[in-house]
């Protein structure tokens, strides 16, 4: 045994054998680390793509679809969002375990870890409106992101035929909505004594909503619940309004 | 060079990166536990495990920039040396069948693995139990040399075959559960 040593100096003399240099040791430590981070920055930037998304969406139409709750939410949630945070969080777990001491996490703090990391690092970047900005882009640019890979607002309330629709306001006439849909189609919205009209509508010209009812006919449409475009209309009343004869009471109607 | 059989560890990387000289002090210290692992987790003969020592001792010498000190040293060289086996076996394209343990060796793991009486074991069962760890898959076996052979803690098995102690755990207990298994399909009675 003594002579492996001598053997061993020996080789490393004769062959000049050195230690590695520290920095390309270094190198590849942090880019292990980088790597992580730019892993964990994309699967935030994903989380907060669909967390827009979701806001986007009416998370209560299942009432008027008469379907099952749960069928409902699986139907309408970011499955591509879903997915690539899934695949994103895979690979942060892995690149975790790579780094030179990872092994020592046991993989629920490593969940945590990337969960967490995804989800406020996501969160921030929502509040900054970055989700949302990337989602209208991204509709813009790839028709087939919108069309295909999620469910947006647009093609949510672009049923008439299932009792959605919205569009912009163009007239107001005391029983009657002309409204401009989302593909420039004009269509006559009835409106009675029944329909609801959420508190914070604003029913005047160049105004955006959405309409629940049924389409009575080719570009006439009877409203059962109108709500502003941005979110579900609710105020402090929490029951919106009703049309009577004397027209709105509840939220706000301008005529033109 | 006397004097610097009693540094420590640490402060032996930093003068082998100047002389390797010093290295010979730190393999002085190291290639008995080494030698001994590396025969435990093989079935080589004596040159050959010698041989791989030496590329074991080398590795080291070239990666002494990366070592940390968040471990062991005897951990991270122990790695370095499981590293360079299954790096070995997966060149020659083989795997190490059997352990070559000496019979204490043998008798460490039986004990820890079945918790039979020493003086209630006759030679012709510890045999049978043998063939039965001998059956064990690699990863199974090493964890149960380490752990009761080499008799190194949880932390320091993990640092070595960097995995989470959690399944370091697992192994160990999975792997004795096997050799319980394998005993009652042999019918290995020897209680």
């Amino acid at each position: 045994m003594k002579n492996l040593i001598q053997d061993t100096i020996r080789k490393i003399e004769t062959q000049h054998i050195t230690p590695k240099p520290r920095w390309k040791y270094l190198l590849k430590k942090y880019g292990l680390w980088m790597l992580f981070a730019i892993v964990l920055i994309l699967g935030a930037v994903s989380f907060s793509m669909a967390l827009d998304n979701s806001n986007n969406l009416d998370w209560d139409l299942y009432h008027f679809m008469h379907q099952d709750r749960l069928m409902y939410f699986l139907s309408i949630i970011p499955y591509f969002w879903i997915m690539l945070i899934a695949t994103f969080l895979i690979i942060a777990f892995f690149e975790i375990r790579k780094t030179e001491t990872g092994y020592r996490y046991s993989w629920s703090r490593i969940l945590l870890i990337t969960v967490g990391g995804i989800a406020i690092f996501g969160i921030f970047i929502s509040l900054f409106g970055l989700g949302g900005r990337l989602n209208s882009k991204l509709t813009e640019e790839v028709p087939f992101y919108g069309q295909h890979m999620i469910v947006t607002k647009e093609s949510q309330w672009m049923q008439p035929t299932k009792g959605f629709l919205a569009g912009i306001i163009v007239s107001v006439s005391e029983k009657k909505l002309e409204i401009k849909d989302l593909n420039g189609e004009k269509w006559n919205i009835s409106i009675d004594e029944e329909t609801l009209v959420k508190p914070s509508v604003n029913i005047s010209p160049e105004e955006m909503i959405k309409i629940i009812g049924v389409k009575t006919s080719e570009n006439n449409f009877k409203s059962e619940e109108i709500r502003p475009w941005t979110g579900r209309g609710m105020g402090n009343d929490q029951n919106g309004g009703t049309m009577n004869g004397n027209g709105y009471r509840g939220g706000m109607m301008q005529g033109n | 060079m006397d004097e610097q059989k009693a540094y420590s560890d640490v402060e032996l990387i930093v003068l082998s990166k100047k002389n390797p000289e010093s290295f010979g002090i730190l393999m002085e210290r190291y290639q008995g536990p080494l030698f001994h692992y590396i025969r435990r987790i093989t079935q080589l003969p004596n040159e050959d495990i010698e041989d791989l020592l030496q590329e074991v001792f080398i590795k080291i010498y070239q990666k002494l920039n990366e070592y940390d000190e968040v471990l062991k040293f005897s951990s991270w060289a122990y790695r370095i040396a499981h590293n360079h086996v299954v790096d070995y076996f997966r060149k020659v394209n083989a795997r190490p069948q059997t352990n070559t343990l000496e019979d204490y060796e043998w008798e460490k793991i039986i004990h820890a693995s079945i918790h039979i009486e020493k003086n209630i074991m006759d030679k012709d069962c510890v045999e049978k139990i043998k063939t039965c760890i001998q059956s064990l898959s690699i990863n199974y076996r090493e964890v149960l040399v380490l752990r009761f052979v080499e008799d190194k803690e949880y932390e320091e098995i993990m640092d070595i075959l960097k995995k989470p102690k959690g399944t370091v755990a697992t192994l160990i207990k999975r792997g004795k559960n096997l050799l319980v298994k394998k005993m009652k399909e042999q019918n290995i009675n020897c209680f």
